[in-house]
């Protein structure tokens, strides 16, 4: 993961349903309640970059700070839907890093193997699909150098409604799916040319 | 051992070959590799850009006597003398620039250690350094100098994390095979092995193809 | 009740905004100031949690305290993550327009609305998107890469990245740019007129926005 990577980042601030396991008197504000002891067994939702490491640090009995679930993101309504369509839920509405979270809590959590397995299958057909719209953009006649690239995500009907519902990962997938269909269609054009 | 090695091995004549031509394929070949590696490689050690340098410069005097003369004969040898030269001035700059993407990527990785700095050329490594300074700089002077001092760093690691970031030796390369050999590749849930013949094009993790390329066993592509 | 590391999201979020625009936006002085200072405010609590121990502070013997301090620890970690990428994020754009050629403290200027006039605009009207700071990183780098340059001289380092293919182009002039030097010549680039040049001689103009290649 790198440092200074703004989807890293922006991925370490969504939130985790945490439960505290000790009573801490100076945290209430993370319950907003400042002057209170934030008391154990209180549900508080935290960013990654603090559940993670507060779920990791525990005492010399094994006992963390905080116990942590998964996010609504990928909770079971979530993962029941991907199992009958990958290609019908806008993972976008879920999280606009819904992989990256994915990734993150896969890591964390190595037990989830059947949830891992659904993840990976959502990945590669819905990896599939956007390939095929990536390369039915701006394939249709207009010159070469025409489109931008910065706005042609518009192509009708389903396909816009799919498009739309892309985590960034995959935005950046078709993008790049997208410009390299374009340069090889540019390159052919270039070779019948000459 | 490189490819010049076992070509040399043979085929004898390989020697007759002109260093020019010669250098004029080092350098294709060290351009496709820079670009295709997610990684900084070798600055080649040979002199390889000195000398492609000075026959530029050499190329561009040319052109420049050559000018004058306005003989339909000579201006047709002056054109191609031209685009050979832009072609030239083309590979070394894209390969220049290759580099310098990849050094101002990861640019305290590539000074962290003894190894990482030697594949940089001195100017490069004199460039790193200043422009790591002057980022450096730039932070304290906008805000990291208010930081209490155990907080100012920039290359803390530890806490399952670290501030230096590195490039992705995973991530996918083709190669062509320049001999007949085994091609182990490692996959998500099984590795694969092959065995290869020469001109087969193969995709595989950087990390498991950089050992072959290192041999001279396969080229980037 | 906003938590630590909340504003220093904000921040993020304006350099993922940042990377997809092509100008940069103006810089977010007050952010980085609020985010800074939350930084020093931990580090005070910090101090302060810890004082009373005297330096012999044992996390296994208050749990409580040491999760306090861990938050504290993390959070401060947290703001400068943002902090650094935000501003890593800025001076990426800037470099890429100093490779560019653009002048880029003058473009700078040219954002100050109220008319205060040029690169010195920042310090009266306040409006330059760039930070003062920023201003000097980019005469420091520029001179970074004029030196780095200077040491391939024939190579033209911040010239095309397109495979050459013809050695000799047509070019519109889009707005005037004076008289040029080639190797035939001078040539006067008045607005809206064309020529056939080489494309070596021409490349900064047209990455200028001077001229445009035909064809």
């Amino acid at each position: 993961m790198s440092y200074y990577d703004i989807d890293a980042i922006l991925t370490d601030a969504e939130k985790l349903p945490c439960t505290f396991q000790i009573d801490v008197p100076d945290l209430g504000y993370l319950d907003n309640a400042p002057t209170q002891t934030l008391r154990a067994g209180a549900k508080v939702a935290l960013p990654l970059w603090l559940a993670e490491m507060l779920a990791v640090a525990n005492d010399d009995q094994g006992k963390s700070f905080v116990n942590f679930d998964l996010p609504r993101a990928l909770g079971n309504d979530v993962i029941q839907a991907l199992k009958a369509d990958p290609r019908a839920v806008p993972l976008r509405d879920q999280s606009a890093h819904f992989f990256g979270l994915a990734t993150r809590m896969m890591d964390l959590l190595a037990e989830e193997q059947e949830l891992g397995s659904v993840l990976r299958k959502t990945f590669v057909t819905r990896a599939t699909e956007i390939a095929l719209h990536a390369r039915k953009v701006g394939g249709g006649g207009k010159a070469a150098g025409g489109d931008d690239g910065a706005s042609n995500l518009g192509v009708g009907g389903a396909g816009e409604e799919f498009l739309r519902g892309l985590d960034e990962t995959e935005r950046k997938l078709f993008r790049k799916a997208h410009e390299g269909a374009k340069a090889a269609k540019e390159w052919m054009e270039n070779v019948k040319k000459h | 051992m490189d490819i010049d090695d076992i070509l040399r091995e043979v085929d004898p004549v390989f020697h007759a070959v002109p260093q020019e031509k010669r250098d004029l394929q080092d350098l294709t070949r060290a351009w496709v590799a820079e670009r295709c590696a997610p990684e900084l490689l070798h600055w080649p050690a040979d002199g390889l850009f000195e000398r492609v340098n000075d026959n530029i410069k050499r190329q561009i005097e040319k052109v420049e006597e050559m000018t004058g003369d306005m003989d339909p004969k000579t201006n047709f040898a002056l054109i191609v003398l031209q685009t050979e030269l832009e072609r030239f001035k083309y590979i070394v700059r894209s390969y220049l620039r290759a580099r310098i993407a990849k050094i101002d990527r990861h640019t305290l990785h590539y000074l962290s250690t003894d190894e990482l700095r030697s594949r940089l050329s001195e100017m490069e490594l004199a460039y790193a350094t200043r422009h790591q300074a002057l980022l450096h700089n730039h932070y304290l002077s906008s805000f990291l100098s208010s930081f209490p001092p155990q907080m100012q760093n920039l290359n803390d690691a530890g806490g399952n994390s670290t501030m230096i970031d590195t490039p992705d030796l995973e991530s996918a390369v083709f190669i062509r095979l320049l001999i007949d050999t085994v091609v182990e590749g490692r996959g998500v849930d099984a590795d694969g092995e092959m065995n290869g013949k020469v001109d087969d094009i193969v995709i595989l993790r950087w990390s498991d193809a950089k050992p072959l390329v290192d041999a001279g066993s396969a080229e980037l592509v | 009740m906003p938590l630590y590391g909340d504003l220093g999201n904000k921040l993020v979020q304006h350099a993922k905004r940042t990377q997809n625009l092509i100008h940069l936006p103006p810089y977010q002085a007050e952010l980085v100031r609020a985010v800074a200072r939350e930084v020093r405010d931990l580090d005070r609590d910090l101090k302060s949690i810890l004082e009373p121990f005297q330096g012999s502070f044992d996390p296994t013997a208050d749990q409580a305290t040491a999760c306090t301090l861990l938050v504290n620890h993390l959070s401060m970690r947290r703001n400068k993550r943002c902090l650094l990428a935000y501003h890593r994020t800025r001076a990426d754009k800037l470099e890429e327009l100093v490779w560019s050629g653009a002048d880029v403290l003058d473009l700078a200027g040219q954002q100050t609305a109220g008319g205060a006039n040029g690169v010195m605009g920042a310090n009266d009207g306040g409006a330059s998107s760039l930070s003062p700071q920023e201003e000097d990183y980019v005469r420091q780098y520029g001179d970074l890469l004029a030196a780095y340059k200077g040491q391939w001289t024939d190579i033209d380092l911040t010239g095309s990245l397109e495979p050459p293919r013809d050695l000799f182009i047509d070019v519109r002039v889009l707005k005037d740019a004076g008289e040029i030097q080639t190797e035939y010549g001078a040539i006067n680039l008045t607005r809206n007129s064309q020529f056939y040049v080489r494309q070596g001689d021409v490349e900064r103009l047209i990455s200028q926005g001077y001229l445009q290649k035909l064809g």
